[in-house]
């Protein structure tokens, strides 16, 4: 995996801030994204923002959570907060206090992973007031395939639903077109081709694009002009 | 149309749309919620009904009175929910009103909880409310079979005059794959709805009822519904068969995305030189009893293997099915734990290596 | 022939002329009249759904001119609710009893209410479960005597009575809220113009109406068909006052 990451043919994604948001719409990819990104700065050895960790906010959806690859992560010592006993399975809206700690204080890295759609994101408004006190980068996850992000007009109206309800500014996006096991190259592209157009109407920096490492595999260096998050599947359905 | 990425639930509701159904009557309950959330962005752009009434008692007696219009209507809830609606449900098998009702199964009895099972089959199948009446049961196994099996749902409920489930676990509710819609819904031609309550101009008054004092009224009723169901039985059974063949020595016997699990551990241990069948029902009423009979009999059959997402509910329609001819084994993992395809896969090897040391000793 | 004779009383168009199932001295009779009445002099009994409950009335669709839905007990309002919603440009009335509307029906009736579905009941309260032989109901008064209070309504253990119009006349949605009665010509004629002015509402699509009736049961009381109108008045009325609890609309009718 870490050879995978170092061997790519791109410029991989650089990440500045302490805190990191990652919102988008169902389906988006945002909890394989968060916990790929974690997994990434904590094999990069060159990266000095320790501690890495990640927060699962998805209060939304029960099922596919990035709770699910918390024991993966901790071995890579990645820091979690998640429920304990049988909350962790709940579909109870659990914010525990130490989240709002852990936003406030800021130590290291923290990946927060957002349920999705404006939904999702309204859990962000609860904690507001720890986000503004902090210095935090909240980027879009967009998926061309996803019904109500296909088009620019889509994405822009699911930016300023998300952004009104959870009373935070986007600075970036990241590229996840994908359809599952049927995505291909054209998909990966033409995902970025619409990332593209959003972050010039917006002003909102194209971040990265994230793709699974076998689809990067089959894709030409030259069609791809911005850093790449290569993705090792970790929330997979049973028969998978 | 070019295949997007949809949350089953999603799907769903989309494939209502598309077949029509653009009345909608919901109460939140998890692991289906995404349905409401989905359609009360979309019926307002589709210029459809959507309502979220006070529980699901009173959602599926608001489904009731809007089917009685004649237009095709549809809710969907997971098992404590559809517990409550089983009222209704009986009164629109009653009154023959069309209705298509979604089940995303989660784990009980009681409250239960939120992941996934298949604990539902005997009240999806048996009745589920009082009286003498069938649902027609139909149960997807991915993403798409949901679409498609949702948009037949509608045909069939209008084809038949009776509501119509489609149950899944929560997995197929809340897993994300590629779907394609047809652009036009195309099906066969359905009978007027001459029982649609839409005002007594230039007629006489219809009334919608299951209301039969006279015993022999109600009899009457009662077997006209049987001749119905038992044309179901003749008509819309439906299923899949994987890697079934002569060398086959386990026929699984499974249904749903727990069918999908079974079909990886079929994959892997035909590896080790183990053959293995799955026959998966996809109506569950009418239950495809003569095929799996069939698939049961054939002499290479040592054991027929049923693989349930609960402590064991088909596993009775399949022995009926199989009447005493073959062994019939269960293996199943129920509360919301999801058998993975290695404890399939230990569950075949522990029958393989019985029947092998059997026929040492023989 | 006199060819002078005229009809000044005849059954309105909006019933059939089915020999009813009531008792003598019920007055469901009645007040299926004035639904009828009601809707015949609106003009919209084509395009009209009343829905059945289930109670003595439950074989109300035998007796009314027009289309009908038979309901589960006390679920008439989310019967209607569903139809009303698909069907917008027709006319739903509910026609239930104390037992299904007030008893096993309260959260379908309270939120049908408060959503302002367009829709029209009509609430026969006559304090008793008549279909079922004369158990006690929500709206059985303190001390009365039923099959499951043999010694009388006991507050202590079954609270007070509810008074039903009363209890929605709280919620803001709700536009005509009204409790008649029709022991006698004098209030059947105040009854009439209520539940008319409740149709009328609807047609004008104005929201939520409710009109209340006291009725009498005289089987399950025990008494004769005078007896009961003169208990009616001199323990019902004094419990549960006649009168307008909320129109919205009232000064526009001015």
């Amino acid at each position: 995996m870490l050879t995978d990451s170092r061997s790519q043919k791109w410029e991989l994604p650089q990440i500045e801030k302490p805190i990191n948001i990652i919102v988008g719409g169902y389906g988006s990819g945002k909890s394989e994204v968060s916990v790929n990104l974690a997994r990434y700065l904590a094999l990069d050895k060159t990266f000095v923002n320790r501690p890495i960790s990640i927060l699962d906010l998805d209060i939304v959806n029960p099922y596919f959570r990035s709770r699910e690859a918390s024991v993966e992560l901790e071995k890579l010592g990645i820091g979690s907060i998640n429920p304990e006993g049988a909350e962790f399975y709940a579909d109870l809206p659990i914010i525990l206090p130490q989240i709002r700690g852990a936003i406030e204080t800021a130590e290291g890295t923290v990946i927060c992973d957002v349920g999705g759609d404006d939904v999702g994101a309204r859990v962000l408004s609860s904690l507001a007031g720890s986000f503004h006190a902090a210095t935090y980068d909240m980027v879009l996850v967009l998926n061309l395939s996803r019904p109500f992000t296909s088009n620019v007009a889509g994405c822009l109206k699911t930016i300023s639903e998300i952004e009104f309800s959870s009373r935070l500014k986007f600075s970036g996006i990241i590229s996840n077109t994908h359809l599952m096991d049927d995505t291909n190259e054209e998909i990966v592209l033409s995902g970025i081709a619409l990332s593209k157009e959003v972050s010039k109407q917006t002003g909102l920096k194209l971040w990265f694009v994230s793709a699974e490492q076998k689809i990067l595999n089959i894709i030409e260096s030259a069609y791809i002009d911005i850093p790449v998050l290569p993705l090792n599947r970790s929330l997979l359905k049973p028969w998978e | 149309m070019a295949k997007i990425l949809m949350k089953g639930n999603e799907a769903i509701a989309e494939a209502a749309i598309k077949a029509g159904g653009n009345n909608y009557f919901c109460y939140p309950i998890t692991p289906q919620t995404e349905v409401a959330e989905y359609l009360a962005k979309r019926m307002p752009e589709v210029g459809g009904v959507f309502l979220q009434g006070e529980s699901e008692l009173a959602v599926a007696n608001m489904i009731f009175g809007a089917a009685a219009t004649g237009k095709r209507v549809f809710t969907t809830s997971s098992s404590p929910g559809i517990s409550l609606m089983q009222e209704a449900i009986s009164y629109m098998a009653g009154a023959e009103l069309p209705c298509v009702i979604v089940n995303i199964m989660r784990g009980g009895p009681g409250l239960g909880g939120i992941l996934p099972a298949q604990s539902d089959y005997f009240q999806s199948v048996k009745g589920g409310g009082h009286g003498d009446y069938r649902l027609l049961v139909l149960a997807p196994s991915t993403v798409q079979e949901a679409v498609d099996l949702m948009m037949l749902s509608f045909h069939l409920a209008d084809k038949y005059s009776n509501p119509v489930m489609m149950i899944g676990d929560g997995m197929i509710g809340q897993m994300m794959e590629p779907v394609e819609f047809p652009d036009v819904y195309e099906e066969p031609e359905l009978p007027e709805k001459t029982w649609a309550i839409t005002g007594a101009k230039g007629r006489k008054p219809r009334v919608v009822r299951s209301l039969f004092l006279d015993p022999n009224k109600l009899e009457n009723n009662s077997w006209h519904l049987y001749d119905k169901y038992e044309l179901m039985k003749k008509n819309e059974v439906r299923f899949e068969k994987y890697k079934v063949n002569d060398k086959n020595e386990i026929l699984i016997v499974s249904y749903g995305t727990m069918a999908r699990i079974c079909q990886t551990a079929i994959d892997e241990i035909e590896k080790e030189g183990v053959s293995i069948g799955l026959f998966r029902p996809i109506s569950l009423f009418p239950f495809p009893q003569d095929d799996i009979f069939t698939e049961a009999s054939k002499k290479n059959i040592k054991n027929v293997l049923v693989i349930e997402m609960s402590t064991g509910q088909m596993i009775e329609d399949v022995e009926r099915a199989v009447v005493g001819k073959k062994k019939v084994t269960f293996f199943g993992r129920t509360g919301g734990i999801v058998p993975s395809p290695e404890e399939v896969i230990k569950k075949i090897k522990e029958m393989v290596s019985k029947k092998s040391k059997t026929k040492k000793k023989a | 022939m006199n060819t002078d004779e005229k009809t000044i009383f005849a059954r309105p168009e909006g019933m059939t002329d089915i020999v009813t199932h009531y008792c003598p001295g019920c007055t469901h009779g009645i007040i299926h009249r004035l639904a009828a009445e009601a809707i015949d002099s609106l003009g919209i009994r084509e395009n009209t759904v009343g829905v059945a409950p289930v109670g003595c009335s439950v074989l109300a669709y035998n007796y009314f001119n027009c289309d009908f839905l038979e309901s589960p007990h006390g679920r008439a309002p989310a019967i209607a609710t569903g139809f009303k919603r698909l069907r917008p440009d027709m006319i739903v009335f509910t026609y239930q009893g104390d037992g299904d509307l007030i008893s096993i029906g309260m959260s379908e009736i309270m939120h049908a209410a408060n959503r302002g579905e367009k829709l029209t009941a009509i609430f026969v309260n006559n304090a008793i479960y008549g279909m079922t032989g004369g158990q006690m109901a929500p709206t059985t008064l303190q001390g009365q005597i039923t099959s499951t209070c043999p010694s009388g309504r006991d507050l202590n253990e079954t609270g007070h009575p509810i008074r039903m119009t009363e209890l929605l006349s709280g919620l803001v949605t709700p536009m005509y809220l009204e409790r008649v009665s029709v022991h006698s010509p004098k209030h059947i004629i105040q009854a009439k113009k209520a539940i008319r002015k409740a149709f009328q509402y609807q047609i004008d699509n104005k929201g939520f109406s409710l009109v209340e009736v006291l009725s009498t049961c005289p089987t399950n009381w025990g008494q004769t068909p005078n007896e009961s109108t003169d208990w009616l008045e001199g323990n019902m009325i004094p419990y549960y006052p006649l009168g307008c609890f909320k129109d919205s609309f009232a000064d526009e009718d001015k």
